[in-house]
């Protein structure tokens, strides 16, 4: 009896809401609903931030949808990525806690196994290849934490291309476009269509738009969750380069193949020679021709489904001549790097990615860069800003987080009373002088502060 | 007119009078007012303002408190009209009232990079005999001293003279002594001549420039300061960039970022607290790189004149200097190198240009308006030697190449396969396209740290017609 009187409710919203929706319809579009509900889960992870310069734990909310009978719940990587403890709440109102299996930053995907011994309701995932625009589809979820709650739209696009915004990217898939209505709290809920397959995963919205969410296909969501309960995370191969649609270049569709734009430097395809401007005709094989932005997911998917180690034939269009290039992948490293809280000095620091040495023209990949630094603190004091990259404790150069974390934990011990770390500051260095004691007067430290707020260029 | 004027200041003593005005008696108050407010006029100009994002132009109308400072027409007015994303053109500024109004053209001169002020030049056939203002010379001012400052009110009240009474509310030492005034001004009195109770003027109202404003020295935006006479006295004697042609030493240049070496740092690494310059990085390729200074190097001595800076400010007389000391000799400098004193001769160079001096060429064809790559910007950018170009300052509304998407602060590298290093190719490569007239034109460039590409569709049909 409980579960009808839960589902009534979501089901007289939709009666009075669209009352323009004929009788067979309607009833598809409850069937739908009724297909994936039981399956929906809302999900309370807590998880660490790190904001200025402190590490902490907050509570967020978020959407999630049971795919197999054993508890596998797929959700997005910004909901439960880096969560401390998963909360579920489940159709029936039960609580479960839940383990993150694995989370991938590339396609905002994650996967939590749920610990329950009851067999559960899963949804049946449908295809996201066979959408149409005009489609009716369904947006489940928590917008704004409000549990259980359904909404209903069309497809808007199915193939809409978003380009990379500081580090929200996703560079493998195109996104399904929905009028759905989707907020924040929907993240990770499902995208139905009216058989009550599960098309999408919703994650984004346009904010300051009204109506104008995003889902990832559920196609590239199939295969990132495989590899999750797998092995635990997705393995991507990486040769550095940087691909456009040939629209860049000629508007005439005559001409085929993708871009090269761009070269990482000490990259496999620097060293196997590939070079801007380079036409890529092939891959291992495989044609290659993106003619569109739209296309582009597709060509990069083909570079990371190389099997990471292996070689790969490119070739290319270079001026009149075709050239075939063999090139070694490397396995593509992580979007972000790993975080820590330097509690003492009231800072916070994370782990170098190949963007930021590049960013950054470091000669190599030592160093860690700082997240933030909290204001009034030791760090703050001494002049550390958000940003710098420390290559120097004392002596010692900082290899990396761990490194970096045990020349700290040296000092702290050891309460030296002076410390000096040299930084990259954009293009230029900077001494920083870390002052573990303050047992000096207030005013020797009046002089200190605000110190590395200018540099003087003469 | 006069009593349009009076009026006004008996509005505002009505107001700030009681509270913040003792010091000052009406003898004084009316006697500085009438000798200080004739000097004191509107500027009106349209300012260009680039949208960073797009390069997209838009204009705006504009004007600023405009402080007459020398009987033939040199004028001041803040600094924040002329900044990176922004430009005065058609600049007018009016003196007088009623009968008496006089109206010139104006010429910006260039703006000093040690504060944020404009100096302006009146454009007028006959020589000019203006009433202005004479700044104190020397002296400080105490915290809670009360101040006068004469301005302009809004437009809405005919931007007639008033005043405004306030403190010193702080006295700042870092990076230079300047003075925080304890209340928020209006709009019309920034540049106004400061008052003390004596009657003498010791400076005008002013606001540092954060670093997103373009500010390289001083980060206090917001906060409004009395720049006292002696931050900008030369500029009178010289105004900025009017002697250009005939100064014959260019500020040198060493090509270092450097800190004062505080007694801690002197303590970390065992040295004498003595103060001096820590030199902690180095622009490849400048005469200190050349000269083989390595940084944590500490300068004690440059040219015979003993370093010795313990605080910020300090470190700004070490700059000032070297650039006093006149490229294109070698000049004898000690530094510390691991404690050890080592003696070198370094060979000082000019000071590059720094971006606001850089050339500039409008493409006539695309809508490209671009910039040679100066060392300021390449330091900025963090742009290694391999990277040479020019780099979009404007991207003209509308143009062919707002519709490739191109905007500002993207470096072009190649165009339609003509090589860019420099202005010069830039023009070469417009120049030989725009006879080609190919449909498709690929412009290879830089935006941040990774490359790619850019096509050019243009109408040319259209572009023959401007």
């Amino acid at each position: 009896m409980r579960r009808v009187a839960w589902y009534i409710a979501p089901l007289l919203v939709l009666a009075t809401g669209c009352v323009t929706t004929g009788g067979a319809t309607q009833r598809t579009v409850i069937r739908a609903k009724d297909r994936v509900a039981p399956a929906l889960v809302h999900i309370r992870p807590v998880k660490q931030v790190f904001a200025q310069g402190k590490r902490e734990e907050i509570l967020v909310l978020g959407s999630g949808f049971i795919i197999s009978p054993d508890g596998y719940v797929v959700t997005n990587e910004h909901v439960v990525g880096e969560a401390s403890f998963v909360e579920c709440v489940l159709s029936n109102k039960e609580e479960v806690e839940a383990e993150v299996v694995g989370a991938d930053r590339y396609t905002d995907l994650a996967v939590l196994k749920l610990a329950s011994d009851d067999p559960l309701p899963f949804v049946k995932l449908g295809s996201s290849s066979a959408l149409e625009s005009g489609q009716t589809v369904l947006a489940l979820g928590s917008p704004h934490g409000l549990a259980r709650s359904v909404s209903l739209g069309i497809v808007s696009v199915t193939d809409r291309y978003l380009e990379e915004q500081d580090d929200v990217v996703s560079p493998y898939n195109n996104w399904i476009q929905t009028d759905a209505a989707i907020n924040r709290g929907n993240s990770g809920g499902p995208l139905v269509n009216l058989k009550g397959e599960v098309v999408g995963v919703n994650a984004r919205m346009l904010v300051g738009a009204e109506n104008v969410g995003f889902a990832i296909p559920i196609d590239t969501a199939r295969d990132v969750v495989d590899q999750i309960i797998k092995q635990g995370r997705v393995s991507r191969s990486w040769v550095g380069v940087t691909v456009q649609e040939m629209r860049r270049k000629t508007n005439d569709p005559s001409v085929r193949g993708v871009i090269i734009a761009d070269i990482e430097p000490l990259s496999p395809a620097q060293e196997a020679g590939l070079k801007p401007g380079d036409i890529i005709l092939s891959i291992a094989g495989t044609l290659t021709n993106a003619r569109f932005e739209e296309d582009l997911p597709a060509i990069r998917k083909l570079v990371a489904d190389i099997p990471v180690g292996s070689e790969a034939v490119f070739r290319v269009a270079r001026g009149d001549e075709e050239i075939d290039v063999a090139v070694t992948t490397e396995e593509r490293s992580d979007l972000k790097g790993d975080e820590l809280e330097f509690e003492e000095w009231g800072f916070t620091a994370s782990e170098l990615t190949p963007e930021m040495v590049r960013r950054a023209q470091l000669p190599g990949r030592t160093g860690v860069a700082v997240s933030g630094v909290q204001v009034g603190g030791i760090a703050f004091k001494a002049g550390l800003q958000q940003g710098d990259i420390v290559l120097k404790m004392d002596d010692a150069v900082a290899d990396n987080l761990a490194g970096f974390r045990r020349l700290y934990e040296e000092r702290i011990a050891s309460s030296q009373r002076l410390v000096m770390m040299v930084v990259q500051r954009g293009a230029v260095s900077r001494f920083v002088l870390i002052k573990q004691t303050s047992e000096d007067e207030a005013d020797v430290e009046m002089e200190q502060e605000g110190e590395g707020e200018n540099s003087h260029v003469e | 007119m006069l009593s349009n004027l009076a009026a006004a200041v008996f509005l505002t003593l009505s107001v700030a009078g009681s509270a913040s005005g003792d010091g000052f008696d009406q003898v004084m108050i009316d006697a500085a007012f009438n000798r200080v407010a004739p000097a004191v006029g509107l500027l009106t100009f349209t300012s260009e303002i680039t949208k960073s994002a797009s390069g997209e132009l838009s204009r705006r109308a504009g004007n600023a408190l405009g402080l007459v400072i020398a009987r033939d027409g040199l004028l001041i007015t803040h600094g924040h009209i002329l900044q990176e994303d922004r430009e005065p053109v058609n600049i007018r500024f009016t003196l007088g009232r009623g009968e008496d109004e006089q109206e010139y053209d104006v010429k910006l001169l260039k703006k000093p990079d040690d504060i944020n002020i404009c100096f302006l030049r009146l454009v007028s056939d006959q020589p000019l005999d203006l009433p202005y203002v004479t700044f104190r010379s020397g002296g400080t001012l105490s915290i809670g001293e009360p101040l006068m400052i004469v301005g302009v009110l809004s437009e809405t009240l005919d931007n007639t003279q008033g005043v405004f009474f306030a403190r010193v509310g702080a006295i700042l030492d870092k990076p230079r002594v300047t003075y925080c005034l304890d209340e928020a001004l209006r709009f019309g009195f920034v540049t106004g001549p400061v008052v003390n109770t004596a009657g003498e003027v010791v400076g005008v109202v002013g606001f540092d420039l954060s670093v997103q404003e373009g500010g390289e020295l001083y980060v206090r935006s917001g906060h409004p300061l009395v720049y006292q006479t002696d931050l900008f006295r030369r500029y009178i004697d010289e105004p900025p960039g009017e002697q250009e042609a005939v100064a014959d030493v260019p500020d040198a240049w060493l090509g270092v970022f450097t800190q004062p070496l505080t007694d801690d740092f002197a303590e970390y690494w065992g040295m004498e607290k003595k103060g001096g310059v820590i030199i902690s990085s180095i622009v490849s390729g400048s005469p200190a790189d050349k000269a083989g200074l390595k940084t944590g190097d500490v300068v004690v001595d440059f040219n015979g004149m003993p370093v010795r800076s313990k605080l910020d400010r300090e470190v700004l007389q070490f700059t000032k200097l070297v650039r006093e000391t006149g490229a294109g000799q070698p000049v004898p400098m000690t530094f510390l190198r691991e404690g050890q004193p080592t003696q070198i001769e370094v060979m000082l160079e000019p000071r590059p240009k720094p971006a606001s001096e850089a050339i500039e060429y409008e493409d006539p064809v695309f809508g490209l308006t671009v910039r040679e790559l100066t060392t300021d910007v390449r330091i900025l950018l963090n742009l290694p030697d391999t990277v040479q170009g020019v780099i979009i300052r404007r991207v003209k509304s509308g143009s062919t190449a707002q519709r490739a998407g191109m905007r500002s602060g993207i470096i072009i590298l190649n165009f339609e396969r003509h090589p860019v290093t420099n202005i010069d190719d830039f023009k070469a490569a417009v120049d030989a396209v725009a006879q080609d007239r190919p449909n498709e034109i690929s412009v290879f460039c830089r935006a941040g740290a990774v490359t790619g590409f850019f096509r050019l569709e243009p109408r040319w049909n259209d572009a023959a017609g401007e």
